[in-house]
C-alpha cells in the first residue's frame, strides 16, 4: 500500500513539473536572454532595475542568472555551461584574469562586426588600453568593459599630517619610512595598529598584488613558448614583501595566511593602519555613515621602487556574449545598452562602481557624488593587465604558491621565484606541444 | 555477527540454488533501480573521467588523444606530490584520531543516562554544519587578531604574543585536523553507537559473572563485535577524508605556500583554468588512492569478522 502511494506521489510530482519543463523550452522564441550576474544583493537589485528598464524600451525579455559572489564559482557555473555549449547564458560577466580563456576556447562571439555597424556606439569611449589589451583577443573585440578595476593605495591623511608627512609616498621606501614612524607612534595608544595592510594570502590577489610591488621593470611574461619570473625586479619586490611582515613588522604576521581583499578593507576601516593596499570598492565603504575613517581617508597612485614607475594591476569585470547563444541579435542589443553611456552611469551612481566608459568620468553629477573618479580615471588609464594567455590560471596557481612560501619566511624569495619559473614552464611546454 | 539460527542474516550464505525463479526476478527488480542509480551517477562519471585523463581535453585547444602523457606530466609534477602528501597524511592523522574520539564518545553515550537523548542530539550538531560553514567558524577561532584560540592562548598564559596559527605548516596541518575532527568525530560516534546497541546485553551479564573487569570486557566483547562497525566507520571516513576539500578551501585556500594543497583542490584548480585532461587524471589518481584503501578495508573487515 505504502509502495503505491509513494508511485502515485511520484507520478503527481511528474505530471506537475512536464508543463514547466516545455514551457521553459519554448522560452526562446519570445526573445528573452539570460544574463548572469553576480549575486551580492546591492548588485543583484541594480541589475534587476537595469534590466527592467532595458526591457520597456525594446520589448526583450531579460533573464538574470544569479550568480555565487565568490569569483571562482562564478567561473565554474560558465565554464561549464560553456563547455557543454548551452544556449544560456546569453550574456555574462567575466573577471579580466579569465578573459584569455574563454576567447582562446571560442566561447566568446566577434562583436567587431556590431560596432562596425554603427549599432553600438563608438568603441573609442572606453579606456582604449583596456580595450586593446584585455578585451580584444587575436584582432578580435570579444567583450567590453563594464566595469574597471586596478590597485589603489588608500591613506590615512589625518595621521600623516600628525607625523608631519607631506604627503602619500611615491616610491616604496619613502612607504616603508613613513609605516615606520606612524607605526612607532600609534603603537602606544594602539597595540594591534599595522601601518601597511595587503592581500598576501594563497589566492589570485597575491598575484596582483605582487605585480604592482615588482612595478614596471618586473612581473611575468611567456615569450615563445619561455616563461620569465625570475628576475632581479621580482626577487627584489618578493624579498620587500616579506620584510614588510617579517623584518620591519609594519605588516600583520596573519598577511599571507588570512589576507585577501575583505579581510584588508575591514582591518583598514577599524582604524587600525595607515596604508591599505585595495580595489576602489572600498572607497564608498571607508566613506560609509559612521566609519571610523570617513573623511581622513585618501586615494594615491600604488608606488614602486622607482619613483613614478608604479603600475597598478587591472582587475574588473567585462562583458561578453556566449557563441552558443540562440539569441544572438538580442544579446547584441543588450550588450550594446550595457555599454551605452546611460546604463554605465547608472553603475556609477547606483553602485558606485567604476565604469569602463571614460566619458563618464567627465560626467559633472558624477564627479559631484564620486570625487575621488578623477583620481581612479588616471589609475585605469594606466592600469596594466596580467598576462593574457589562455593557461594564466594555471600559471598564477603556481606562481601563488611560492610566493605565499616566500612570504611565509621558510623559503628565500630567489629559491621561490626558481621553481616557480620551472613549474610553469613545464605547464607552458606541456600546452606549446601541438 | 553470530550465527545463531533465528537471525535473519543466515540467509545470507545461502546459494542461489535455494531460491525459485519468481523470487530470483523479484529480487533482481527490486535491485533494479540502485543498480541502475549507481551506473548512471557512479560508473558512467569515473569511466567517463578515466577516458577524459587519457586525453588532451583543454577547453582553448584541440581535442586530441594522448594516452598516458598527462599522468607522465603529473608523476614529474611537484605541485601534485605536495598533494599527494597533504592528503595521505590528511587522512592517516585524522582518520584514526576521528576513530578514537568517536569510540570514546560513542562509549560514553551508551550509557544509560536521562540525558542521553538531548547529549546524543548535541554531539550531532558539528556534523551537521556544512563543512564550508564549519571552515568559517574555524577561521574565527584561529584568526589572528580577534580568534577565540588566541584569546584562551592568552588567558592561559601560552604565550604572550598572539600565534599566527596557519602560518606554518605544520600549524596549518594541525589546524585542519582539529576542524576535521570537530566536525567529523560525531559521524564516528552515531555510527559505533549503533554497533555498540547490537550487542547483547547477555554477553557482559556473562562477562561479569566471570568477573572480567571493565578493560577486559571492553577488549575481549566491545572491540571484536563492533569490529565490523569500525570498519565501515573508518572506511567512510577515510574515502571523505581523502577527498578532503571545502574544509581547505575555506580555511587555508591550501598555503601557505601550497603545503595545504589537496588532491581535489589541485584538480579543481586545473578544471577552473579549462584544463579537464590533467584535471581528470589527479581525479584518477585520488580514486586509485581510494579504492586501494578501501580493498584494503574489506580485507581486514572480513579478517576482523572470522576473528569474532
Amino acid at each position: 500500500m505504502k509502495v503505491r502511494i509513494a508511485l502515485l506521489a511520484l507520478l503527481a510530482l511528474l505530471a506537475a513539473w512536464l508543463p514547466i519543463a516545455t514551457l521553459g523550452g519554448g522560452r526562446a522564441e519570445g526573445k528573452t536572454i539570460t544574463f548572469a550576474v553576480g549575486g551580492a544583493s546591492a548588485e543583484f537589485d541594480f541589475w534587476e532595475r537595469l534590466v527592467r528598464d532595458f526591457t520597456a524600451e525594446t520589448g526583450i525579455g531579460v533573464e538574470l542568472l544569479r550568480q555565487p559572489t565568490d569569483t571562482g564559482l562564478r567561473r565554474q557555473g560558465l565554464v561549464v555551461a560553456l563547455k557543454s555549449r548551452k544556449s544560456d547564458p546569453d550574456v555574462f560577466l567575466m573577471d579580466v584574469a579569465w578573459l584569455a580563456q574563454f576567447a582562446a576556447s571560442r566561447w566568446l562571439a566577434p562583436l567587431d562586426p556590431h560596432f562596425a555597424a554603427g549599432g553600438c556606439g563608438d568603441r573609442k569611449a572606453f579606456f582604449p588600453r583596456i580595450m586593446e589589451l584585455a578585451d580584444t583577443y587575436e584582432g578580435n573585440l570579444v567583450a567590453l568593459p563594464v566595469y574597471v578595476d586596478g590597485g589603489v593605495l588608500y591613506y590615512r591623511s589625518d595621521l600623516l599630517k600628525k607625523y608631519g608627512i607631506g604627503g602619500p609616498p611615491r616610491t616604496l621606501e619613502e612607504l616603508l619610512r613613513y609605516a615606520k614612524r606612524v607605526q612607532q607612534g600609534e603603537r602606544r595608544e594602539k597595540p594591534g595598529f599595522f601601518a601597511f595592510v595587503w592581500q598576501g594570502a594563497q589566492y589570485e590577489g597575491l598575484v596582483c598584488d605582487f605585480l604592482e610591488f615588482a612595478g614596471k621593470d618586473g612581473g611575468f611574461t611567456v615569450r615563445e613558448g619561455s616563461v620569465s619570473v625570475d628576475t632581479p625586479a621580482n626577487r627584489k619586490a618578493l624579498g620587500f614583501m616579506r620584510d614588510l611582515i617579517h623584518r620591519y613588522g609594519v605588516s600583520p604576521p596573519n598577511t599571507y595566511t588570512g589576507m585577501k581583499e575583505e579581510e584588508v578593507r575591514l582591518f583598514f576601516q577599524s582604524g587600525n593602519a595607515l596604508f591599505e593596499r585595495n580595489w576602489p570598492y572600498a572607497w564608498p565603504l571607508h566613506e560609509a555613515q559612521g566609519s571610523p575613517v570617513r573623511g581622513v581617508t585618501a586615494i594615491a597612485p600604488v608606488p614602486s621602487f622607482a619613483p613614478g614607475s608604479g603600475v597598478s594591476t587591472l582587475g574588473g569585470w567585462h562583458a561578453g556574449i556566449s557563441r552558443y547563444s540562440d539569441a544572438k541579435p538580442e544579446s547584441v542589443r543588450f550588450l550594446c545598452f550595457l555599454g551605452s553611456y546611460a546604463a554605465q552611469k547608472r553603475l556609477a551612481v547606483g553602485l558606485g562602481w567604476s565604469p569602463g566608459r571614460m566619458d563618464v568620468y567627465d560626467d559633472p553629477e558624477v564627479l559631484a557624488r564620486l570625487p575621488h573618479f578623477r583620481k581612479l580615471r588616471t589609475v585605469f588609464v594606466n592600469a596594466r593587465p596580467r598576462p593574457i594567455l589562455p593557461y594564466y590560471t594555471q600559471l598564477s596557481g603556481i606562481l601563488q604558491k611560492h610566493l605565499n612560501a616566500a612570504l611565509s619566511g621558510n623559503v628565500p624569495p630567489g629559491k621561490a621565484l626558481a621553481a616557480a619559473q620551472k613549474e610553469m614552464q613545464a605547464v607552458v611546454t606541456r600546452y606549446q606541444g601541438k | 555477527m553470530g550465527n545463531r539460527p533465528e537471525d535473519p542474516g543466515a540467509r545470507q550464505s545461502a546459494t542461489p540454488g535455494d531460491h525459485t525463479p519468481g523470487e530470483l526476478a523479484r529480487g533482481y527488480a527490486f535491485l533494479a533501480p540502485l543498480s541502475a542509480f549507481v551506473a548512471v551517477f557512479v560508473i558512467v562519471p569515473v569511466i567517463g573521467t578515466f577516458a577524459d585523463s587519457l586525453m588532451r581535453d583543454v577547453t582553448f585547444l584541440p581535442k586530441r588523444f594522448l594516452g598516458l602523457a598527462n599522468y607522465r606530466a603529473l608523476l614529474s609534477d611537484p605541485g601534485f606530490w605536495q598533494a599527494m602528501r597533504f592528503t595521505c597524511l590528511f587522512t592517516l592523522v585524522s582518520v584514526p584520531l576521528e576513530l578514537f574520539l568517536g569510540l570514546a564518545f560513542a562509549l560514553l553515550l551508551a550509557r544509560p543516562s536521562p540525558a542521553r537523548g538531548l547529549l546524543r542530539a548535541c554531539v550531532l550538531v558539528p556534523w551537521a554544519l556544512p563543512a564550508a560553514v564549519s571552515g568559517r567558524v574555524f577561521q574565527l577561532v584561529y584568526n589572528y587578531h580577534y580568534g577565540l584560540a588566541n584569546y584562551l592562548a592568552g588567558i592561559f598564559g601560552l604565550s604572550d604574543h598572539p600565534v599566527n596559527w596557519l602560518g606554518t605548516p605544520i600549524g596549518a596541518f594541525a589546524s585542519l585536523v582539529t576542524a576535521d575532527a570537530w566536525k567529523t568525530t560525531p559521524f564516528v560516534a552515531i555510527i559505533l553507537l549503533a554497533g555498540l546497541s547490537g550487542i547483547p546485553e547477555d554477553l557482559y551479564l556473562q562477562a561479569q559473572i566471570d568477573r572480567a573487569g571493565f578493560a577486559r570486557r571492553f577488549t575481549r566483547v566491545t572491540l571484536p563485535l563492533l569490529s565490523p562497525v569500525i570498519v565501515v566507520a573508518l572506511l567512510f571516513r577515510t574515502i571523505d577524508a581523502l577527498r578532503v576539500f571545502d574544509l581547505v578551501f575555506v580555511l587555508t585556500g591550501g598555503g601557505p605556500g601550497g603545503s595545504t594543497t589537496s588532491l581535489s583542490l589541485y584538480g579543481y584548480q586545473y578544471f577552473l583554468g579549462g584544463d579537464f585532461g590533467y584535471g581528470s587524471a589527479v581525479s584518477v589518481a585520488l580514486f586509485l588512492v581510494a579504492f586501494g584503501l578501501s580493498v584494503l578495508y574489506v580485507r581486514i573487515g572480513r579478517f576482523a569478522r572470522e576473528l569474532a
